[in-house]
């Protein structure tokens, strides 16, 4: 019952907050929406069927390319419903796909993501050679064209319709993992041989699986032309296949709605920090690494661990070690974003240039909104302080999570429980 | 701090009445400044602050300093599109780039777009780097104004500078990346066969930034007996191209434009010396006053894209000199159209604006790696020599067909 609630509400939250957020917020929702349906077309292959691809930026990229030679067709004249256009992405990220998938898919496990990352490597060799259909190093760039009164033009009804794609995609491949070829898509992943004795080919199988995974990602590749009006070569480039490889893995790929959640939460830490420091990517970095290293199953692995003891979570015994953690987390945090803004400062020119003006000595420097003494031990000992402290709490609130949870598994539950205190009765 | 800010704003919906003030020009630089290609755009970052510092010392523009806003693309167009975005939310007027002709032809996009939809409000483009030819060509629009030189400005300069030291010879074999630089820089080097009077003995086109071994294309140019080798190769397949000729004992000369990239003279070493770079502007070609002052300022002497950034603010202050909203709105046509009519005396001669299609028409320095330089680079006693500064008027091609500018009225 609390589930088609909670995504009412998301529903409500994203259709009735947009407006009232300034511009830039505005887009960088739609750069959440487009890389959490990356992400989710990306997980039916490696959540579902247990095939991790290196190289998803080629249907993405394809997508993206095949919108935009539609959206230069309609500026010139032809009467296609611009709401309409990411048809485009997805039908040629299907058929692309399933000429790619027919080849990718002959082999499995490292074979088959090697031969992905090679696909999406052909892409990016051949885009920037290819003039006529790709554009060149410049690549593509057209306008959206009003449509029955819309104008198109600004980024809220570009995010509106964006997010009518996103949610009508989501519930497709939702409702796919519920058919018996979505089922049939599992069984791949945990026993191929088992499927194949059952009768099934599962050859065709896989690659029926690949295309609708790239076409899924083709009408995400189409929503970013759409809201860039520009695509270039740069979008089959490996670091977008390495970015939805992060996002579903840090999301979660075990559960259905995981990618989403990493993409949402990786999309707005770099739009909020990359104007904060210079040293965004590396905090991204050690976010994956800590997560892989303590929650393999990701941000929506946890969430659903809640969720399904939620009957038998005691928040007034779970708050105080969870709040202890938090604590813990931030202050460890807090000497590693000292340290990393610090050692940035000492190393860039400007402090070079200080010093020099100082005739070699060791000038002040000012971070997070202060000055600091390089040379003074206090500016050494606080993160270390930091550091230590932060770590002892972490353990301790560790420590003290593990045995609530050890109690809350092994507690009978309700149900179980009433049956015992029924059987007593009964004797 | 800005987007925070902006989110606490938003989220408790605090509408602040602005207190009354002048209007700011606001400033963006949407580079590259996280990720593998930061040292460029970082370089860019550094020589616009530097310039508007100069402005803001003299009192700034309208009333109040500039503004300078960084944004980091993460190295790419879909990156830079979202900065640019943000950049309109944050009311840039000028927006400055240079490191990619990718990212260029993504933000001139941007800006033709933007100014469609929102005349009156218009953002103007000042592109410090991006040499591809298509975006004073094809993608020619009012607002881009290109403060660089191109593709054939460099080769027509490089063949004049080389001619006239008698170092040049009469067969030139052509070496490029096979993208539009490297096309672009073929074309040039044909081109330019006329005029300069030698023969393209052969023109080579190769993979960009994946080749680990030129000895094959090297072997090539041995078998075709040039004088001259002109590349426009940058980065790993400049130093992999010339390495290997130094191995193999070819005796030619280089025609590079991209040698004076930091780095690049240390990798290379000896190998590097008497080859040739044409370029914008090296610390031999200008008064000590020029280079003294930029070193005190920002810790080195100008070197790669610092001195076309610098000449770029500056020839914007000087648009900046010839309007005045007395404290009012800004009008970013009136600063484009001033713009258009400065003539800015750089060091090494006057940069004009090409109304036509906004490439500047600016000297190109031809220079030479020699030992012992009066401004040695990269820690080493290696420096480039001036040899010659050619002209704006002998360097410049004519505008290309493709670009049809509409003007504003």
């Amino acid at each position: 019952m609390r589930t088609p609630l909670l995504i009412a509400a998301v529903l409500v939250l994203l259709a009735g907050v947009p407006p009232f957020l300034d511009l830039g917020l505005q887009n960088a929702l739609v750069n959440v929406l487009i890389a959490s349906l990356f992400a989710l077309a990306f997980n039916l292959l490696v959540g579902q069927a247990g095939l991790l691809s290196f190289g998803h930026a080629a249907y993405f990229g394809v997508g993206a390319f095949a919108t935009l030679h539609l959206m230069r067709v309609v500026e010139d004249g032809f009467g296609f419903p611009t709401p309409l256009l990411p048809l485009a992405g997805a039908a040629c990220g299907l058929v692309v796909g399933a000429i790619a998938g027919f080849f990718a898919t002959m082999r499995s496990g490292v074979y088959f993501a090697l031969v992905t990352l090679a696909i999406a490597e052909l892409f990016h060799a051949l885009a920037p050679r290819w003039q006529g259909l790709f554009g060149g190093e410049a690549g593509l760039s057209s306008m959206r064209m009003p449509w029955q009164g819309v104008t198109f033009g600004s980024t809220l009804e570009v995010y509106y319709l964006a997010l009518a794609w996103v949610v009508v995609s989501i519930c497709l491949l939702w409702a796919y993992t519920r058919t018996p070829f979505g089922r049939l898509t599992l069984a791949l992943r945990d026993n191929e041989q088992r499927v194949r004795f059952l009768g099934y080919d599962a050859h065709a199988t896989k690659v029926i699986v690949f295309a609708i995974s790239a076409m899924f990602s083709g009408i995400a590749g189409s929503l970013q032309a759409m809201s860039n009006e520009v695509a270039n070569y740069s979008l089959f480039s490996s670091h977008v296949s390495a970015q939805v490889v992060l996002h579903a893995f840090v999301g979660g790929s075990t559960v259905f709605f995981g990618p989403l959640l990493g993409a949402a939460v990786f999309t707005l830490f770099a739009y909020l920090i990359s104007d904060l420091t210079r040293s965004w990517l590396l905090y991204q970095g050690l976010i994956f690494v800590l997560v892989m290293l303590y929650a393999p199953t990701g941000i929506g692995g946890v969430v659903q661990y809640h969720a399904r003891h939620w009957q038998r979570l005691d928040w007034s015994r779970l708050a105080g070690p969870y709040a202890l953690g938090s604590l813990g987390g931030v202050l460890v945090a807090a000497a590693a974003v000292f340290l990393t803004e610090t050692l940035s400062v000492l190393f860039d020119e400007p402090y070079a240039v200080a010093r020099r003006d100082a005739g070699g000595a060791f000038p002040p420097f000012a971070a997070f909104g202060t000055g600091w003494d390089p040379l003074s031990p206090l500016t050494w000992l606080l993160p270390l302080a930091l550091f230590g402290v932060g770590l002892y709490v972490l353990t301790r609130a560790r420590r003290a999570i593990g045995e609530e949870w050890e109690a809350i598994r092994s507690a009978p539950t309700a149900a179980a429980a009433a049956a015992a205190a029924a059987s007593r009765a009964g004797s | 701090m800005r987007r925070l800010t902006a989110l606490l704003l938003a989220s408790t919906a605090v509408a602040m009445a602005a207190p009354a003030q002048a209007e700011p020009l606001r400033i963006g630089i949407i580079e590259s400044l996280s990720g593998s290609q930061t040292s460029t755009g970082r370089l860019y970052s550094a020589a616009v602050q530097y310039g508007v510092d100069i402005i803001n010392a003299a009192g700034g523009f309208n009333g109040e300093p500039i503004e300078v806003i960084e944004y980091d693309n993460a190295g790419g167009s879909t990156g830079a599109a979202d900065e640019f975005r943000q950049a309109v939310a944050d009311g840039i007027h000028i927006v400055f780039q240079g490191a990619s002709s990718a990212v260029a032809g993504q933000i001139t996009e941007d800006v033709r777009r933007h100014n469609i939809r929102n005349p009156g409000d218009e953002v103007m483009y000042i592109n410090l780097g991006a040499e591809a030819m298509s975006l004073t060509g094809d993608q020619c629009h009012f607002y881009h104004f290109r403060y660089a030189t191109t593709a054939p400005m460099r080769v027509n300069a490089l063949v004049n500078a080389m001619a006239a030291a008698g170092e040049l010879g009469t067969r030139v074999f052509s070496i490029n990346q096979n993208y539009s630089w490297g096309q672009d820089m073929q074309t040039a080097i044909e081109d330019a066969a006329a005029a300069g009077g030698y023969e393209v003995v052969e023109a080579v086109l190769h993979d960009v930034n994946s080749i680990q071994d030129f000895a094959p294309y090297v072997a090539r140019i041995n078998a075709a007996d040039p004088d001259t080798v002109i590349t426009g190769n940058w980065s790993n397949d400049l130093l992999l191209l010339m390495r290997a000729a130094s191995e193999a004992g070819l005796d030619v000369r280089f025609g590079t434009t991209f040698l004076d990239q930091p780095g690049n003279i240390a990798n290379a070493g000896d190998t590097a010396i008497g080859h040739y770079l044409a370029n914008n502007y090296v610390p031999d070609a200008g008064p000590a006053e020029f280079n003294d002052a930029y070193r005190d300022a920002v810790g080195h002497y100008p070197i790669f894209v610092e001195p076309p950034t610098i000449f770029a603010v500056g020839a914007l202050a000087e648009a900046l000199e010839q309007v005045d909203f007395g404290g009012g709105d800004i009008d970013v046509s009136a600063i484009a159209l001033a713009l258009e009519a400065v003539v800015y005396e750089s060091p090494v001669g006057p940069i004009t604006v090409r109304a036509e299609d906004h490439q500047t028409i600016r000297p190109v320095v031809v220079s030479h790696v020699v030992r012992g330089a009066a401004y040695p680079v990269d820690d080493t006693d290696l420096g480039f020599e001036v040899v010659g500064v050619v002209s704006g008027e002998d360097a410049i091609y004519p505008v290309q067909d493709s670009c049809e500018m509409e003007r504003p009225d």
